[in-house]
């Protein structure tokens, strides 16, 4: 069963009188349980891509529907709505509250997430329970990542959408990271989408989805892809 | 390319170079028009009674006082020049107005200045000299006609010239009306010959002298020359340079305590503003370090931020300024209805320049101790970003109820604790605002009060008959008051201590005057002994109990009286009982009468009239000027508490703008976010008002006791305005947490999210 369905969209921004096609009508469906990873250099459209699926931005043409739901053409606290309730977001720069603590930054979703998952349980398995009361400042980069992983997943999200997670971190702190977050989906049967130009990523994924020019170059699947230990980082 | 830079950054942080701007001169404005306000009023006042020769002493005997006399008293070393002067209230023919007739012999001393029409002519056998203003409330002009009764006499004069006068600076017929009316009170200058031609000879009751000697040594001297003590009333004693000055002394205090918050203000803006910025802009700073930059020319760089906002906010200070300065010292204005002279020059006190000069170099050093902390070490050391301080946990999260508060409440205390800086502004500026409102209308609400008390409760009569005291004699005086009801009393001026102090006798027998005690009581008079009011009992250090002796002037005899108690009194006079003053040997013999009938006949006996609605309606103009002061007052803090709240509320959003673009990437609604924002405003807001209300009464009562003393008024503050100077202090913070959490719908979330290095 498909939970993404991109059809003919496009993105446009307009930057003084020249127009500029970020996107330029992909079509594209992603499967429910997925690991895909979007490759492509800078500019591609990549970030692009994850930016309209997640609720950030909206297409200029054509029809995003997630979950049977068609996202392009809702409002601004509908979008806000949609980012609440199906979506979580892991950034390259982990982007916590610094005046909030590790537990109260995972707790924050319960705010606005109807279907919440416990922040115990989720630091647990990040394995920072015993950090639960510190301040983000007082952990090091890796484990600043695992508390943004925690708290997108807290949501209880169709999707985890990830730019370039492992972006800021050693190769080392990266592979860890990508461990959790994939043995994190999988227990809780997520969609997942890594944005990233890390080509190594792409052998760990069940797909690999390749952007050029505003455009999908390609779109191929892996049946038995690598566990995240067999790669060489 | 630094230049453009300058202007790029100023269009950048737009809102809060204006804010820093419009502080920076809102508090130089407000302090250069306060301060010119005092400073104008002594030096206009200064001019104008050296111009028409304002006298510095009047020897006064109602016997009159011979030519040899005056020249005897102008013999007396430091003696400048002397005039024998009448001053005589007379009746307008079909009309209640009085106009004060006045001749004063050697025009030099107190005398008067033309603003239309003819010269003083001192051989003139019909020129009268009108005040302008009487003139111009009646409909009078040069050449008109009019005809006045003072006791039996009735005579006709031409106007022959519209003038002001230094004696009439503040033209009141007595203490009790604290504001001019000059729809039913002038006064007109008549020449020693039409004098002569009225009463058939020259009669001055008074002789006017201009001398810088000391008051005791002068009465020490007029005693040798003349053989007697007489009465004397030295300049300070005069209602027209005591109260002048007393609105220059109320100017002084006013400029040093509001306009020095201000800039206080506008100075802590400054501070915070100037590190937000550099600090901003750190890495841009170490950027041009590892260019190549000298740091002096990075140094100079950000100061001529500071020499910008010094120079444009000093600009539209003066500015300002000089438009306040003439607002409220408009001729035309209220001001220029209670101080009647010819010249409103605004002037400026040197020390204002100083101040002003001083707080741009002030300025100037914010910005450059600030630049120079974030230029500190090596360029690589500067072109790291600046770091705010580690979160650490709070004392509050010490106790169980931290973890029971929502997450909003958390975010907004660790927020507020960990920029204590801006918390603390913000608490300033709020304080400021409440303190302002509060202050203005306390004001208002502590006048209204003293009204109230004074002429509602108090004054219960509609007129007070002055009688002559040539012609009327007591049992007259006790025909009078049984024709109209009425209560009596009579005034006298007596010498205590070598001061001239008025008594005031009263026959109470319908309750027409009423006397109020320390603790705003109406009360009744004793027998036992004479009342004094806070003033008098400062003045001579007496109390409860003891004994104050004097003697009226032009006699020998002498009294003494026991302090039976204290009462508030608006003319500053020793009160007592008829009963009470006979047992100490005064014979009373009254002088005025209070009724409750308006409709007096005339009699050569009354000299005239004066009504209640006389002595209220000037009172009307006084609180017209305290409204217009209110207002002014009210604005500003208005201004003040959205700018200051305004600056520090983009500050805050600026420093907050990665955390609220995270929560609207989790899905917060833009809503939600505003709602946190305008939170923590509330919440500072609701700690301001609760700090600012008792600082507030504290400066109230400051306040009123030095600037209403005179009037011995009592702190009163109406419960709206408790009400309204919280309201308007939380619509003030709503307000400016709308224009700010407006910001939240420009929130890039993914630009904001973009990895940093």
């Amino acid at each position: 069963m498909n939970i993404v369905e991109f059809k003919n969209v496009s993105r446009t921004y307009t930057v003084g009188d020249h127009e500029q096609k970020a996107l330029d009508g992909i079509d594209l469906s992603l499967e429910k349980g997925k690991f895909i990873v979007v490759l492509g250099p800078s500019g591609a459209g990549k970030s692009t891509l994850l930016n309209l699926l997640g609720g950030l931005d909206s297409p200029t043409e054509g029809t995003i529907t997630v979950n049977g739901k068609d996202i392009s053409k809702l409002s601004r606290d509908e979008l806000a709505e949609y980012r609440a309730g199906y979506v979580g977001f892991v950034f390259q720069s982990y982007n916590l509250i610094p005046t909030l603590t590790v537990r109260e930054n995972v707790e924050l979703v319960r705010e606005i997430a109807p279907d919440a998952l416990d922040t115990m349980k989720m630091l647990e398995a990040v394995g920072l329970e015993d950090h639960a009361k510190k301040f983000p400042s007082e952990l090091s980069g890796g484990e600043q990542q695992r508390v943004s992983i925690a708290r997108a997943l807290a949501k209880n999200p169709e999707i985890l959408l990830c730019d370039e997670p492992t972006g800021a971190l050693d190769s080392e702190t990266g592979a860890v990271v990508l461990n959790v977050l994939i043995s994190m989906a999988k227990s809780y049967g997520k969609t997942v989408v890594v944005v990233t130009h890390n080509q190594n990523i792409a052998k760990i994924a069940d797909g690999v989805v390749r952007v050029k020019n505003g455009k999908i170059k390609s779109f191929e699947t892996q049946d038995s892809p690598a566990s995240v230990w067999e790669v060489e980082w | 390319m630094l230049k453009k830079k300058l202007l790029r950054t100023m269009k950048l942080y737009r809102a809060q170079f204006i804010s820093m701007i419009i502080m920076t001169a809102l508090g130089i404005g407000v302090f250069t028009g306060f301060n010119m306000e005092w400073y104008t009023i002594e030096r206009d006042v200064d001019s104008f009674f050296e111009e028409t020769g304002f006298a510095d002493f009047r020897i006064i005997s109602e016997t009159g006082f011979s030519e040899e006399e005056c020249r005897a008293v102008g013999e007396i070393d430091g003696v400048g020049a002397t005039s024998r002067y009448l001053s005589v209230n007379a009746v307008v023919k079909d009309g209640t107005d009085v106009v004060a007739v006045t001749v004063s012999e050697n025009p030099a001393v107190s005398g008067f200045a033309v603003s239309s029409g003819g010269e003083y002519d001192p051989e003139s056998s019909d020129g009268l000299w009108l005040s302008d203003r009487y003139a111009d409330e009646n409909g009078i002009s040069c050449g008109d006609t009019l005809e006045l009764t003072y006791k039996n006499l009735s005579f006709k004069g031409r106007v022959a010239g519209l003038v002001k006068a230094s004696e009439y600076l503040i033209c009141v017929p007595d203490p009790t009306q604290l504001m001019p009316d000059y729809s039913s009170y002038g006064f007109a200058y008549v020449s020693p010959a039409m004098l002569e031609k009225i009463m058939g000879q020259g009669f001055f009751t008074q002789i006017n002298v201009i001398s810088d000697m000391d008051k005791a040594d002068f009465a020490e001297a007029v005693k040798d020359k003349l053989g007697k003590t007489y009465m004397i009333v030295s300049k300070d004693d005069t209602i027209s340079y005591s109260e002048a000055m007393g609105e220059s002394e109320e100017g002084k205090t006013m400029a040093a305590i509001l306009p020095v918050l201000f800039l206080a203000i506008a100075v802590l803006t400054m501070v915070t503003t100037m590190h937000r910025l550099t600090a901003t802009e750190k890495t841009q700073i170490g950027t041009l370090k590892s260019l190549g930059f000298k740091d002096r020319r990075i140094t100079l760089h950000y100061v001529s931020y500071a020499v910008m906002i010094g120079l444009v906010g000093t600009a539209l200070g003066i500015g300002i300024g000089f438009l306040l300065g003439w607002y409220i010292m408009n001729p035309s204005g209220a001001m220029g209805t209670y101080i009647d002279m010819p010249d409103w020059t605004l002037h400026t006190p040197t020390f204002v320049w100083i101040v002003i000069a001083a707080v741009n170099v002030l300025l100037i050093l914010i910005g450059y101790l600030s630049v120079k902390s974030m230029l500190k070490g090596t360029a690589a050391d500067a072109l790291r970003p600046y770091t705010p301080k580690k979160m650490r946990k709070i004392f509050a999260e010490r106790f169980s109820f931290w973890d029971k508060l929502g997450f909003g409440t958390k975010w907004n205390f660790r927020d507020v604790v960990r920029h204590k800086a801006r918390t603390f502004m913000t608490l300033f500026g709020i304080i400021g605002c409440t303190v302002i409102v509060f202050s203005a209308l306390g004001i208002q609400d502590t006048l209204d009060s003293f009204v109230d008390l004074f002429y509602s409760g108090a004054i219960n009569y509609e007129t007070k008959i002055n009688l002559d005291a040539d012609s009327a004699t007591p049992d007259d005086a006790e025909e009078i008051a049984e024709k109209y009801s009425g209560d009596l009393e009579m005034t006298l001026s007596v010498q205590l201590d070598g001061e001239a102090v008025g008594i005031e006798v009263y026959d109470i027998r319908r309750g027409l005057i009423r006397f109020i005690d320390e603790n705003e009581k109406y009360v009744g008079l004793t027998d036992d002994g004479a009342y004094v009011c806070e003033r008098i009992a400062d003045k001579f250090s007496v109390g409860v109990g003891d004994e104050i002796v004097f003697s009226p002037f032009g006699t020998d005899d002498e009294y003494t009286v026991k302090i039976a108690g204290k009462v508030r009194s608006l003319t500053e006079s020793v009160v007592m009982t008829r009963a009470a003053a006979e047992d100490a040997g005064i014979p009373f013999s009254p002088n005025v009468i209070y009724t409750a009938d308006t409709d007096i006949a005339q009699d050569v006996r009354i000299v005239n009239t004066q009504t209640k609605y006389n002595i209220m309606d000037s009172f009307d103009t006084f609180m017209e000027l305290m409204v217009v002061m209110v207002w002014l007052l009210i604005i500003a803090a208005v201004i003040l508490g959205v700018v200051v709240l305004y600056n520090l509320g983009v500050m805050s959003y600026t420093e907050r703008y990665r955390e609220m673009a995270t929560l609207k990437v989790i899905g917060f609604k833009d809503g939600k976010i505003g709602r946190l924002l305008i939170g923590q405003n509330m919440w500072l807001t609701l700690v301001g008002s609760v700090l600012g209300i008792p600082a507030a009464i504290g400066i109230l009562k400051y306040l009123v006791k030095a600037l209403a003393s005179e009037y011995e008024m009592e702190l009163a503050v109406a419960p709206s305005t408790y009400i309204i100077s919280i309201a308007l202090t939380f619509g003030v913070s709503l307000l400016v947490g709308l224009m700010v959490s407006r910001k939240n719908k420009k929130i890039d979330m993914v630009e904001a999210l973009k990895g940093r290095e």
